[in-house]
């Protein structure tokens, strides 16, 4: 969705008369106008998505494993027992859920580009304060994107020829960007979901060492530590990858999961932040100095 | 009654907007794509004493403990100490590692999430590698992790002490059981149950003792900041656990230099009236 028409009408009649609405606090609302920004209104945007079900839930132990998604990271692991047996998982696979990461990005896209259109519409040059939430519907496999933040023009310059500018900050902190030297460029977010197929190795460890384990002392779970490895240096990569030689800043990495059965899990990252651009040089700081409040 | 006029010097901050905003229309220079957990606060901290933020780095380890390990005994639950100490050092080597094949000569502010289960030892570390700027050579057998934030580091710096890595230690002590004639003889007394106490001192000196060790392998004077957990085990209540963790320190000049703070008085009102938050 990237045409102006694509907004609601009623939503386009709003934006284009009456008063400026903001979602900033009083103080932040008050930085933002010594820094010259003029708020113009909050802006937002909305996407549910449905997440694609691929039947992995439904995939017995007894068949080969998956295959991984073309370009996804994918690691398996070979019982060394030499045992068959119904319950005896035979196979373990760790791999990158690529339609959920794709379905993510989409919904988060989405939601994140409409909020943009509606700023364009006020002919905002940034939003500021951006807020996100990523909620789960009543529906399993459906997410709702819900960006919403505060457009706003920068005072005594000319119409904007480019999409508006983003940041999750706002008030204090985004005035020390701009002193630091830094401009917002735009918000950042990426997502990594990995699921693991436990092998019997990694279940029985899970579970205590026992029946099959040779030795008495602590062992590392090595499918568990290559699967939490790689979804945080996917999420950080796939970060990476949105700056374009710009910094990523004040980013919080947000980590999930879920375990169907011993061993068995789904683990998401989730990587936020602002991406900003250095427009000249640090100035020289001097050391702080430390003071005591006398109260 | 007259009114100061404001300093000349002042930075103009609305022209500074307008001049970072324009400048977006010209291509990035790129500077290397960094990324940092730090806020704009401790970046400024950190660059008045010369460093910069690298990259975001983690590291991440679970040890299994033998199953039963919990059960009934006596003394201390060596599997359990073994595993949470192995998580930690392969987590420690992990986050150090990533820092140092990022360019990082230190990792800062690192959070620490440890999980102990029944059946396994869990440990995950965040924080961000932090280089004096422009650096480019690494010496990996010098890049240290702390978890003091950038702002403690900075005072760390300039106070001249140095940080050279994390020291952890952790026990598990059985609390032994008491006869049933003694809980019979207790039942209606005000008493100390010595047993956890016991247990609890036991598993204390051998956390610090644990700690220590590693401060002293990585030729340290001291540990700052230490961090400690204690108490019974949820999943058995009968055993109880000590965890510590900090930074090891030492100096880095001759001698401490002192920094001695300016004192402040605050001229606003004690007593605050109005809010302007609260309206958020």
């Amino acid at each position: 969705m990237t045409s102006p028409s694509d907004l609601p009408e009623a939503a386009v009649r709003r934006l284009r008369d009456g008063a400026f609405s903001s979602g900033l606090s009083v103080s932040d609302f008050a930085a933002c106008l010594e820094l010259g920004l003029e708020p113009v209104g909050l802006v937002q945007g909305f996407c549910a998505m449905q997440q694609g079900t691929y039947s992995m839930g439904g995939l017995s132990r007894s068949l080969s494993p998956f295959g991984g998604t073309p370009g996804g990271y994918v690691q398996n692991y070979q019982c060394p027992h030499g045992m068959v047996a119904g319950e005896h998982r035979m196979w373990g696979q760790n791999y990158q859920q690529t339609w959920v990461e794709n379905a993510w990005v989409e919904g988060f896209t989405s939601s994140y580009s409409r909020m943009l259109e509606e700023a364009t519409q006020l002919g905002a040059h940034g939003v500021v304060g951006v807020v996100d939430t990523v909620s789960r519907l009543t529906d399993a496999n459906v997410t709702e994107f819900h960006l919403w933040g505060t457009a706003v023009k920068v005072l005594d310059t000319p119409a904007p020829t480019s999409a508006p500018w983003s940041t999750y900050l706002a008030g204090q902190r985004l005035a020390k960007v701009f002193e630091a030297g830094y401009v917002p460029v735009s918000i950042v977010a990426a997502v990594s979901s990995i699921r693991v197929w436990a092998y019997c190795v990694t279940e029985y460890l899970m579970e205590g060492m026992g029946l099959w384990s040779n030795s008495t002392a602590p062992t590392e779970i090595e499918q568990i530590v290559s699967a939490m490895s790689h979804v945080r240096s996917t999420v950080r990569t796939s970060a990476r990858d949105q700056l374009h030689g710009d910094a990523l800043h004040g980013a919080d990495l947000q980590l999930g999961e879920r375990e169907f059965e011993k061993g068995d899990l789904e683990v998401e990252a989730v990587l936020r932040g602002n991406r900003i651009r250095r427009y000249k040089d640090f100035d020289p700081l001097p050391v702080p100095t430390p003071t005591v409040r006398l109260s | 009654m007259t009114h100061a006029p404001h300093p000349t010097n002042a930075p103009d901050v609305k022209a500074e907007v307008r001049r970072a905003v324009a400048s977006l229309a010209i291509k990035a220079l790129d500077a290397g794509s960094t990324t940092s957990d730090l806020s704009i606060d401790e970046e400024l901290n950190l660059h008045s004493i010369g460093w910069e933020p690298v990259q975001l780095v983690s590291g991440f380890s679970v040890f299994s403990t033998p199953a039963g390990l919990w059960n009934w005994g006596q003394g201390e639950i060596v599997a359990a100490g073994e595993a949470h100490e192995q998580a930690f050092k392969h987590a420690i080597k992990r986050i150090h590692s990533e820092a140092a094949m990022a360019g990082g000569h230190g990792v800062v502010g690192v959070h620490v999430e440890r999980r102990v289960y029944s059946t396994h030892v869990e440990i995950s570390l965040l924080g961000t590698a932090i280089r004096p700027v422009g650096a480019k050579e690494v010496d990996a057998s010098t890049v240290f992790v702390t978890d003091l934030s950038a702002r403690d580091f900075t005072m760390l710096m300039v106070a001249g002490w140095q940080p050279l890595g994390l020291a952890t230690g952790a026990s598990f002590v059985y609390a032994p059981r008491r006869t049933v004639g003694t809980v019979l003889q207790q039942q209606s007394q005000n008493v100390e149950l010595k047993n956890f106490t016991e247990a609890m001192y036991s598993a204390r000196e051998t956390a610090m003792e644990r700690m220590q060790s590693d401060a002293l392998a990585l030729k340290g004077s001291g540990v700052v900041e230490v961090k400690l957990i204690e108490g019974p085990m949820s999943f058995a209540a009968h055993a109880v656990g000590f965890a510590v963790w900090g930074t090891v320190v030492r100096l880095a000049k001759d001698s401490h230099q002192l920094v001695r703070p300016t004192m402040v008085v605050s001229l606003n009102d004690v007593v605050e009236t109005f809010d302007p938050s609260a309206l958020a």
